[in-house]
């Protein structure tokens, strides 16, 4: 039998997110928010800070953003920007963000005001991951430890950084681990809890993110669940999911989400650290030329546009066949260009793999869950059919 | 019912200056020319407006195809939806951008056919031999647009170039990291030029280059000053024209051509403002285009204000330019590095300007100078509803403005730059009346 105590901990850590931020800051942790699978958090670790990322809230509507934001930004961003002007994040001591979407970026100025810090601070990430690019964004690195510095009023040694790469690498490691019991039939964990255990884990400090995973990994580890009648098994793509909402609906629906090709997934935690010398090259090389996002442009290889497919989404291939995956959800919110472009050239890989796929385009909002559920069943039933 | 004739049958706009009016023909010419220029066997390239690379292409003789610029053209023509509603049908949400989405769809179409679709505007966007795209700051239609037509032109190259500046800080003075961004851009135009030698097999001429270079300053310093005439009362052209007159800026630059037309504009505002020629007879309210994209298929609405005594003297949309000796660029004789730090110095030209006043920002402070330097009694800004790149802010501009500077009427307007399905006459000409009442009662 599962311990229920850690669970009901990362639901609690869910449901009141900031909750733990708020406790550090008032025993005189600054807090640091930030945005995307992309801002380098070792830095701010490094720093002597605690890396907090800003997350919407699909129960909440947006009533105050649009006064100062435009209802074309991606809702997601809306979302987390209306939560700011409503004070939710006030206990942030500074903001980072990363030249992450136009939607992060073109907001930037607006959140600076919104979040009522005089700390904030742009990391201008390149598009391209060639190596004058990781060059250039290593160069970027070094302002932005600068910036850190200045804040913290601190140096920030080789070494301090070096520790601060190796916790986020192991609290990377401790996911994929966790990401290792989706792959039993059926899973022993769902797609529901992994998504709130992550979620949990970017509120956290890393060295409690980590203690957090390992009691998740000793507890579920253990467990053996039921023979049951074989439920489709799914991969969710797309940009950031913050919320259990989608997850939750094609579980419900008689599907088991076994993994995913999202920020705050495996986007976050599936690559680490080369090693290297240079320690700021390091972590240059992991956010720009390991991490795949639709945001980065690469020069793929291959002289086929199979080949070429295969070497921009081979790693969700993978995922398919690790996974034993046996159909799609491919969703991106509304307004979100990066990902958007991406959904007919996905489809086509889902369907060279002969994987059925299920395009959902989202409004980030409880109001879209009556007609998600009725998409997701009828296609759930067309798996089901097709597998017998 | 209004509506749906209007959408058919649009009034023509009409246009205050010779100049202004001689660029449909202009552009329809410059489109033509691109099929011509495949007949030659010259190389042609597909490219995005403001991407540093003007002067490179026209000193390697390429021929550019301003794939922006026919969208907007299918737009004005009001035939943009067939292509957008190919595109959607192959999958693309309709919120994408739709430019994008225009040009997506009508190379599909063009490629499924073998050939241009029936009737395509002005004779049709030819296949090119090479791609440019850009990783900029501010847009990601510009890389993944040809990335995603690559899936159907697997043979056409692609090289994305990445074309950063660095983002205002309050607390960071650009000098501390300005060389590092101009090194990446020079590292990025040589590793263009480099890609065009291999695609074309012709070395770049740097003396040519170098002239080019010299052209465009000369022109950015040429446009600047002929736009400047416009603070004269009565304006002698205002935003309705300058969405036309900006097309050698755009598409010209590093032109004899585009040089010459603006030497032209000038000499006849310069006459317009001696015979106090002014855009409307009894000029009552000057305004501030304070940005967004124009809706395409409805530049009319600028004869509208002006039937209402408006006039726009100024505008911040496609003004992009500032005159060169003020960016202080380092001297140097290498064309590439210019165009890097004329990249970098340009982005970064209201910086300064903007930390000087408490919770200023530096599109605030350029819509203050405008404010001032025009006389401007209103500022107007047009969401596009399928850009993010050129509108997001836009509202907090606005707020910012008020909140630091002065309470002045204001107008936000809302449809798209092509898809005219997001206009509604009716409603933006309530709104224009609306905001005109405003005006009066605030004078």
């Amino acid at each position: 039998m599962r311990k229920p105590d850690v669970l009901t901990r990362v639901k609690q850590y869910y449901q009141d997110y900031g909750r733990r931020a708020k406790d550090l800051r008032n025993a005189g942790l600054k807090i640091i928010g930030y945005f995307c699978s992309l801002t380098p958090v070792e830095l701010i670790t490094a720093a002597g800070f605690v890396p907090f990322r800003l997350r919407g809230d699909v129960k909440e509507p947006i009533t105050e953003g649009d006064t100062e934001l435009e209802s074309i930004a991606c809702p997601f961003v809306r979302s987390c920007f209306d939560l700011s002007l409503k004070r939710r994040y006030d206990f942030c001591d500074g903001l980072v963000v990363p030249h992450a979407c136009d939607s992060i970026t073109k907001a930037y100025p607006v959140w600076r005001d919104a979040m009522r810090t005089t700390h904030s601070h742009f990391i201008n990430l390149p598009h391209k991951a060639t190596d004058s690019s990781i060059k250039f964004f290593k160069n970027e690195l070094e302002t932005f430890k600068k910036w850190l510095e200045k804040l913290s009023q601190k140096a920030m040694s080789d070494e301090a950084l070096e520790a601060a790469v190796g916790l986020h690498d192991e609290n990377r490691r401790k996911v994929r681990s966790l990401y290792q019991l989706r792959k039993a039939d059926p899973p022993l964990i769902s797609g529901t809890e992994m998504n709130m255990i992550m979620v949990a884990g970017m509120g956290l400090p890393v060295y409690e993110s980590s203690e957090l995973f390992d009691e998740v990994l000793r507890t579920v580890k253990g467990t053996k669940k039921g023979i049951s009648k074989r439920r489709p098994r799914i991969i969710v793509s797309g940009p950031c999911l913050d919320h259990v909402g989608l997850i939750g609906l094609i579980e419900s629906a008689g599907a088991d989400v076994v993994v995913d090709d999202l920020c705050m997934g495996t986007r976050d935690c599936w690559r680490e650290t080369k090693p290297g010398d240079d320690i700021l090259w390091t972590v240059a090389d992991l956010y720009l030329g390991q991490i795949h996002c639709s945001r980065t442009y690469r020069e793929y290889s291959g002289e086929s546009l199979g080949e070429k497919m295969e070497s921009r989404f081979g790693e969700i291939g993978s995922f398919i066949n690790d996974f034993r995956v046996d159909g799609a959800i491919l969703f991106t919110y509304r307004f979100c260009d990066p990902f958007g472009f991406d959904v007919p050239a996905k489809k086509e890989y889902f369907s060279s793999l002969h994987i059925p796929a299920l395009f959902i385009e989202d409004g980030y909002g409880s109001g879209d869950a009556g007609r998600l559920q009725t998409r997701i069943q009828a296609f759930l039933e067309m798996i089901g059919d097709k597998n017998g | 019912m209004a509506d749906l004739q209007e959408k058919a049958n649009p009034e023509k706009r009409s246009h205050a200056t010779r100049a202004a009016s001689k660029i449909a023909s202009m552009v329809k010419k410059s489109i033509c020319d691109t099929a011509k220029a495949r007949e030659k066997g010259k190389t042609l390239a597909y490219t995005f407006v403001y991407c540093c690379y003007d002067e490179i292409i026209r000193a390697m003789d390429i021929v550019p195809v301003w794939t922006e610029n026919y969208a907007g053209i299918c737009g004005a023509k009001r035939d943009a939806d067939r292509f957008i509603s190919k595109a959607v049908s192959m999958g693309f949400s309709r919120s994408l951008c739709t430019y994008a989405l225009c040009g997506i769809g009508f190379d599909k179409w063009r490629e499924e056919l073998g050939a241009m679709p029936l009737d395509a505007p002005w004779g049709g966007q030819v296949r090119p031999d090479l791609m440019l795209s850009s990783g900029q700051i501010i847009c990601e239609p510009r890389y993944k647009w040809y990335q995603t037509v690559q899936q159907y032109m697997p043979d056409v190259p692609i090289y994305t170039l990445d074309l950063p500046w660095p983002v205002y800080e309050e607390d960071m003075k650009v000098s501390e990291i300005e060389e590092y961004y101009v090194e990446y851009i020079q590292e990025e135009l040589h590793e263009l030029v480099s890609f065009l030698e291999k695609h074309t097999r012709r070395k770049m001429d740097w003396g040519r280059l170098s002239e080019v270079v010299d052209l465009s300053e000369k022109t950015w310093n040429l446009i600047w000053e002929t736009f400047e005439l416009r603070r004269a009362v009565p304006t002698p052209m205002d935003t309705g024209d300058a969405m036309n007159t900006m097309v050698p800026t755009m598409f010209m630059m590093g032109t004899q051509e585009g040089y010459d037309f603006y030497l032209e504009l000038k000499k006849e505002l310069e006459e317009k403002i001696r015979k106090k020629d002014g855009v409307v007879e009894h000029e009552k309210y000057r305004l501030l285009w304070g940005g967004g994209l124009p809706p395409w298929f409805a530049l009319n609405d600028f004869n509208y204000f002006n039937s209402k005594g408006a006039v726009f003297p100024v505008e911040v949309t496609y003004r992009n330019v500032e005159p060169v000796n003020e960016l202080k660029i380092p001297d140097s004789r290498d064309p590439i590095t210019r165009l890097a730090w004329r990249w970098v110095r340009y982005w970064t030209y209201w910086y300064d300007k903007a930390r000087k006043r408490p919770g200023s920002d530096p599109n605030v402070e350029r819509l203050i100078q405008y404010i001032e330097d025009y006389q401007i009694d209103g500022v107007v800004i047009h969401l596009a509803q399928s850009c993010r790149t050129m509108h997001l802010g836009l509202i907090w501009q606005l707020n910012q403005l008020k909140r630091i500077y002065k309470r002045i009427p204001s107008l936000i307007l809302e449809s798209d730059m092509i898809d005219i399905g997001q206009y509604s006459k009716v409603q933006t000409r309530n709104k224009i009346d609306a905001f005109i009442e405003l005006l009066e009662a605030t004078k």
